[in-house]
């Protein structure tokens, strides 16, 4: 018991030394350059982001937390998008509807993933891959048969410049007026966060994800359907990646084959920032969302203070092979401390 | 074993049945035109990066593993070359063997990173691509460099019987690997440590040997790689190794390579490498969009994964009972 509390407070630290690190960072390039602080700028498109991001960290982070992977995150997207678009465009559905017609999207994609995955008993991470080659070809292809040279689908559901440009500031209680800075696609993040947060704190389904993920074999022994364990994972990994598709695709305000491409190291950033463990069994749902927030603000700090994309990159890249690290001294000294007490 | 061995000459040989096949569907179907010495010098030259980047993730794959960086490392290795000649002015082979060995290094501290963490290749290598990336867009910027000495592209374009020189030296460097893994100690420990960890471990070999010996391997052969690039393209710009991913696992992947690790399979890569070109080849041939290669390479790769792994699972399950994978 006492490990499990232990690693409890130690996930939990990370958590609180996250958030620390990513509000000094915040007020240090605010300071730095005031222009950081600008709403309309570089605050709301910086929540928007993350919204999209944390989302998109999330479906990672199911994928995780049964121990798999998922690299055809920025695919499923892409294709649930391109679903949701051309409902939009060719069947003229509502906001609403095409929205659904993405999600269900995803998610069959996801269970059709997660089902390769239980019956060939592949690594996740080869089906993953071979699975975001098939579906990056499958994308283009559509967007150039169907669309020719704009390669979008641009039909507007009515409604979706409401979600993309418009902010908390709004709605008015009396005279206390929301935040303009609150973008409304925070929203659906925040409802993602919520129901994935309830489904591994407080529910068995989530509890038996997490004991698949940490053990295999102790699972399946102790009776949880763990085939099925893994297909639900990957439903829901695909479900939240087709979320985050069709929020992009709103917040870009076209539906184009670049969906989802530049979705792969946020997924990751996230959660791994976050705690979540690679090798499952653990998972850090706030964290996630602190963790893409943390990496936002390196990126747009960044980008303000005038630093190429370049560099950009090579922060990113090294924000995660710190992180990485970092975890793997922290099990290194957590185990010696155990060793020294035992 | 016998069987494993069969089922491996099984796909190396309907993959070279493919190959002829289609060579002949698309010499026919092009009135022979595929065959005039300029278009088969054009495809046999392009056929040599996608051997040696296949030949790259392959040395990978055999740990059970993946190098999402090949791409990254291949453009930033050839943009050292391209740099260190165009403004600099190395001589030609100094900045090769800088530009080689930038490639190796980096393998080294990919195989390095993973010893350290002890996590999959996978993601150490996606965090290692976007650094390189930044490196490589602040190395080449948005210039296409190609004031090298002519006497390069000369000799990229040389060829010996009507076979072109880069495509002997890739299947030479195919050949040495081929070498490395069946007669040395030390490649098949690397094939121990791929087919199973615990067993290699228990024998005496050590793990993080190998993993580092295959990502440094693998560093080694995008070098080798961006050699032959950058001796066969008219110029280096940033878009180089930008689609080298792909490639890179379709190959080894449909040549039979198991993705569990463990294996390796140099004649399967080299024919998968020839039937990818064909496919590309086809495309442009009866001008269709290029997501379409994509897009068939990638359902092939998927079905060939989901195929060959079920096979090979049902009859490992058969007799190691449950042994599940992670």
């Amino acid at each position: 018991m006492s490990v499990a509390s232990k690693t409890k407070t130690v996930i939990s630290d990370q958590r609180v030394i996250l958030l620390v690190l990513t509000v000094v960072l915040f007020l240090f390039f605010g300071f730095k350059n005031s222009a950081f602080f600008n709403t309309d700028f570089v605050l709301y498109p910086l929540l928007r982001d993350g919204a999209v991001l944390t989302v998109i960290g999330l479906a990672q982070l199911c994928a995780l937390s049964i121990g798999h992977l998922n690299l055809a995150v920025g695919r499923m997207a892409a294709v649930s998008a391109l679903a949701a678009g051309s409902a939009y465009q060719y069947l003229h559905f509502s906001l609403v509807p095409g929205v659904i017609v993405g999600l269900l999207t995803g998610s069959v994609l996801g269970a059709v993933t997660g089902l390769i995955i239980v019956k060939s008993q592949v690594n996740a991470f080869i089906v993953t891959l071979a699975m975001d080659f098939a579906l990056l070809g499958f994308v283009t292809f559509i967007y150039v048969t169907f669309t020719g040279a704009t390669a979008a689908f641009i039909t507007k559901p009515k409604g979706m410049d409401y979600w993309r440009n418009t902010s908390l500031h709004q709605y008015c209680i009396a005279k206390l007026c929301g935040p303009a800075v609150f973008p409304m696609m925070l929203i659906p993040a925040i409802f993602a966060l919520a129901l994935v947060g309830f489904l591994f704190a407080r529910t068995k389904l989530g509890r038996e994800l997490l004991a698949t993920g940490s053990n295999l074999r102790a699972a399946k022994l102790s009776g949880i359907p763990v085939d099925r364990r893994v297909i639900i994972a990957h439903t829901f990994s695909g479900l939240l990646a087709a979320l985050a598709g069709v929020m992009l695709a709103f917040t870009n305000g076209s539906f184009t084959a670049a969906i989802g491409s530049q979705f792969m190291l946020p997924s990751f950033l996230g959660p791994v920032l976050g705690g979540t463990l690679l090798v499952g069994g653990s998972v850090a749902v706030l964290g996630t969302f602190i963790g893409t927030m943390l990496t936002l603000v390196i990126r747009q700090g960044l980008s303000v203070q005038g630093i190429g994309l370049e560099t950009l990159n090579i922060a990113l890249g090294l924000v995660l092979l710190t992180a990485l690290s970092l975890g793997q001294i922290q099990k290194m000294l957590l185990s010696l401390r155990m060793r020294g007490r035992g | 074993m016998l069987k494993t061995f069969f089922q491996h000459r099984m796909t190396e040989l309907s993959l070279t049945i493919i190959f002829i096949v289609g060579f002949g569907i698309l010499v026919a179907t092009s009135h022979g035109i595929l065959l005039h010495r300029n278009s088969l010098q054009g495809f046999l030259t392009y056929l040599a990066v996608p051997i040696v980047i296949g030949m790259a993730q392959m040395v990978v794959l055999c740990i059970g593993q993946m190098n999402l960086a090949v791409g990254a490392m291949g453009g930033v290795s050839s943009g050292v070359m391209a740099v260190l000649m165009a403004q600099h002015h190395y001589p030609i082979w100094l900045a090769l063997l800088i530009g080689f060995l930038v490639a190796t290094g980096v393998g080294a501290i990919n195989g390095a990173l993973v010893v350290l963490t002890q996590l999959n290749g996978f993601i150490i290598t996606l965090g290692t691509m976007t650094i390189l990336l930044g490196f490589q867009y602040r190395l080449v910027r948005s210039f296409t460099i190609d004031a090298y000495p002519i006497s390069l592209p000369n000799f990229g374009a040389k060829s010996v019987l009507g076979f072109p020189l880069i495509l002997m030296i890739a299947i030479a460097t195919s050949v040495l690997l081929s070498l490395f893994f069946s007669r040395t100690a030390t490649g098949r420990r690397v094939l121990a440590t791929g087919g199973n960890a615990l067993a290699a471990r228990l024998s005496g070999v050590s793990n993080n040997r190998s993993v580092l010996i295959a990502h440094t391997l693998s560093g080694a052969l995008v070098g080798v790689a961006s050699i032959i690039t950058i001796a066969s393209l008219p110029g280096i710009n940033r878009s180089i190794g930008g689609d080298w991913m792909l490639s890179s696992f379709a190959a080894p992947i449909i040549g039979g390579v198991l993705m569990a690790g463990g294996t390796v399979a140099v004649y399967g890569t080299i024919v998968a490498a020839g039937v990818v070109r064909l496919v590309d080849i086809a495309r442009a041939q009866y001008s269709l969009d290029p997501s379409i290669v994509s897009l068939t390479v990638g359902v092939v790769v998927l079905s060939t994964v989901a195929l060959s792994e079920w096979r090979r699972r049902r009859s490992e399950r058969a007799r190691e009972g449950m042994k599940v994978s992670r």
